[in-house]
């Protein structure tokens, strides 16, 4: 339990930590840890050369404007739990963050870290795909945005290329009207969820838009839940073709998720 | 070795510490301070919580190195904070502890919870505390005692963060230790496969274990007729050539040795061992089977795979396979069933592919000398192997998995 060695590095900038990332093979970004940690410790991992991205001022950075909110990437799930950060999504993002596992890894844990990881069932991966938000990732010379619904591409694995930092989360402003439905079937507080379900409810720009997320794989987005007349919304046996032509239809699977869509479509529609 | 300067119970510690040393060892092997404790190792368990800059947090999955310009509060640390005696006290009452293993990090994230929180219900207490486990109390006492210091307080609301920083304790604003020296760090040898055949292996037992064993079975058509495919599939050289990150380093009659990389995210690991393969010329039917380790994290996988070739009567075959895998060791404990599954299933795809390239002579497989690349999702799922795993696995569910 106890980590192979590696070399450990701690850039004061971005430009430092590009360079670090491209000019050691086998380096790996970390950030708050709380992931890579436990990968470490079990030896999963054995990077030559830690780059710890969190004493870089840009990555705790909080900047506003018309259309969006950007978190830089080091900011932690505790301090979106705390209101420490401003928030623009009516409570939605606090409300998620208090979810995530547990407040001694909330303090630590990123919302950049967690979405550059990948991992299917995290929080911020459904949530933030139900609400349209991209990220920017920066190789050390530009810039490009990839929006969160685009950015899994397997389990662990991600749109991001090996020499890519992903540097912020841009979250854009919801409507006042705009609720989320939100509902994770866990089988403890704080444990990998089996199933989560997200739904952004949106009247201003008419979006019903639902994830359902902790499946094997990325999220699936069905883009438009209402049907057909355009105002109710899908039934449950509709809901449940929708899935299953996405793939979803081991019975268990097709049930858990469905059910956890059903729930967050309630409450979005509440 | 890195030198950090940080405070650890009001005290200022300057150390020289490897960066692989995690701070719960760092504060009872080189501090003494044996009040963390060390349970799961792997920020489960909440044993060794401590507080980092005001924030309660996990110090076996922190690393001392991180901590460099950072005040630590550890159990030892709290003798005179006045809502830690109250707790000490309930705790006391209540019977919240027994074996007492578990109790520095609840205690400590037990305070935390008072000082943010005010006061909650039984219910949000066991919810809020669900990231420390305990063995012995079913969690009642516990429960109790911290309700019992949350009531006698009353409605005193709760207290403003601990903290100034939006990232990770210590951020930006701490001051790091001047660096006197910096050793190069050598790197592991990498894990070398098994070159040559143990005669007296596990491996040659005729079949494996059933035990465990998660199945999932595919088939895939051709357009090339049976004999052909079965001539292509007798050469095992070709046959490793079509699974990503794999290859064959010995074979001797029906025994096999190989190894395999696999590569899970920042996760790489390698796999060498050995196996035994069956062929049956006359039903082109084959089970290979065989077991293989990971030294590095610990962990085995056995498997058996099964294939057989059956004429589709339009001149091409349908080739019908079935694996059974399970995996155990901390790559197991680590990764949940249905991320096995999803890299089985990408595996088995991509192999599929790349053996209709085989027959067809499109590429050449054999790749002895080379290095074998790893089965890598961003870096091989292009259009088309995409597209032939979607169609693939809405084939696997159509027929309810």
């Amino acid at each position: 339990m106890k980590p192979a060695r590696f070399d450990y590095a701690a850039p004061g900038g971005l430009d430092e930590a590009a360079a670090l990332l491209a000019a050691t093979p086998d380096a790996k970004l970390i950030a708050g840890g709380q992931t890579l940690g436990p990968m470490l410790n079990l030896r999963l991992v054995q990077p030559a050369l830690l780059v710890d991205i969190t004493r870089i001022p840009d990555l705790i950075a909080v900047d506003e404007d018309d259309a969006w909110i950007s978190y830089g990437a080091c900011v932690t799930h505790a301090a979106i739990e705390d209101g420490r950060v401003p928030d623009v999504t009516n409570g939605i993002l606090p409300r998620i963050a208090r979810g995530i596992a547990y407040r001694a890894v909330r303090t630590r844990g990123t919302i950049g870290g967690s979405l550059a990881h990948a991992d299917p069932a995290a929080d911020w991966l459904t949530a933030l795909t139900a609400l349209g938000a991209e990220v920017t990732a920066y190789d050390g010379r530009s810039e490009r945005r990839i929006a969160v619904r685009d950015l899994m591409t397997g389990v662990f694995e991600t749109a991001l290329g090996s020499d890519e930092i992903l540097t912020a989360v841009h979250v854009p402003r919801l409507s006042g009207e705009a609720r989320l439905g939100y509902y994770k079937i866990c089988r403890k507080t704080g444990e990998f969820a089996d199933a989560i379900g997200a739904v952004l409810r949106d009247p201003e720009r008419r979006l019903v838009r639902g994830v359902a997320g902790a499946t094997e794989a990325a999220p699936i987005v069905l883009d438009d839940l209402s049907g057909p007349d355009g105002t109710s919304v899908l039934d449950a046996h509709a809901l449940r073709q929708d899935l299953r032509t996405h793939g979803l239809t081991e019975a268990y699977a097709l049930q858990v998720h469905a059910v956890a869509l059903e729930r967050a479509l309630a409450e979005a529609l509440a | 070795m890195r030198t950090i300067a940080l405070t650890v119970n009001a005290r200022p510690v300057t150390a020289d510490v490897e960066p692989r040393l995690h701070l719960a060892d760092f504060l009872r092997e080189r501090l003494l301070l044996t009040g963390t404790h060390i349970g799961c190792e792997h920020g489960i368990c909440g044993a060794c919580t401590v507080v980092i800059d005001g924030e309660i947090a996990r110090s076996c999955i922190t690393y001392a190195v991180q901590c460099d310009g950072a005040e630590i509060t550890t159990i030892e640390g709290f003798t005179e904070d006045p809502l830690m005696a109250r707790l000490r006290a309930a705790f006391t009452v209540d019977h919240a502890l027994q074996c007492g293993f578990c109790t520095p990090g609840m205690i400590i994230a037990a305070r935390d919870l008072i000082r943010r929180k005010g006061s909650l219900d039984r219910q949000q207490i066991r919810q809020e505390m669900s990231g420390n486990l305990c063995r012995c109390t079913g969690y009642m006492g516990v429960v109790a005692a911290i309700g019992r210091v949350m009531a006698e307080a009353g409605d005193r609301p709760a207290l403003p963060p601990a903290t100034s920083t939006i990232g990770p304790a210590p951020g930006p604003g701490a001051v790091p230790a001047p660096q006197e020296r910096r050793d190069a760090v050598g790197r592991a040898p990498a894990e070398s496969a098994g070159e040559r055949l143990r005669p007296d292996s596990q491996a040659l037992l005729d079949d494996i274990s059933e035990e465990g064993l998660i199945t999932l079975a595919d088939s895939f058509a051709v357009p090339h007729p049976p004999d052909r495919v079965w001539d292509v599939l007798s050469d095992l050289q070709t046959v490793a050539g079509c699974l990503p990150g794999a290859r064959l380093t010995a074979q001797d009659g029906d025994r096999i040795a190989g190894e395999m990389r696999l590569k899970l995210g920042p996760m790489s690991p390698r796999f060498a061992g050995e196996g035994r393969i069956r062929r049956d010329d006359g039903t082109r039917r084959a089970r290979i089977v065989g077991q293989a380790r990971n030294g590095a994290s610990a962990s085995r996988a056995r498997a058996r795979i099964d294939y057989a070739l059956v004429d589709s009567g339009d001149g091409g075959t349908r080739v019908e396979v079935e694996i059974g895998y399970a995996l155990t060791g901390t790559l197991a404990q680590f990764s949940r069933g249905a991320i096995a599954i999803d890299l089985v299933r990408r595996l088995t795809a991509t192999f599929a592919t790349n053996l209709e390239a085989a027959i067809a002579g499109d590429a050449d497989l054999r790749r002895e000398e080379q290095e074998p690349q790893p089965l890598d999702a961003a870096g091989l799922l292009g259009a088309v192997v995409r597209a032939r795993i979607e169609a693939w696995l809405r084939t696997l569910f159509g027929r309810g998995g």
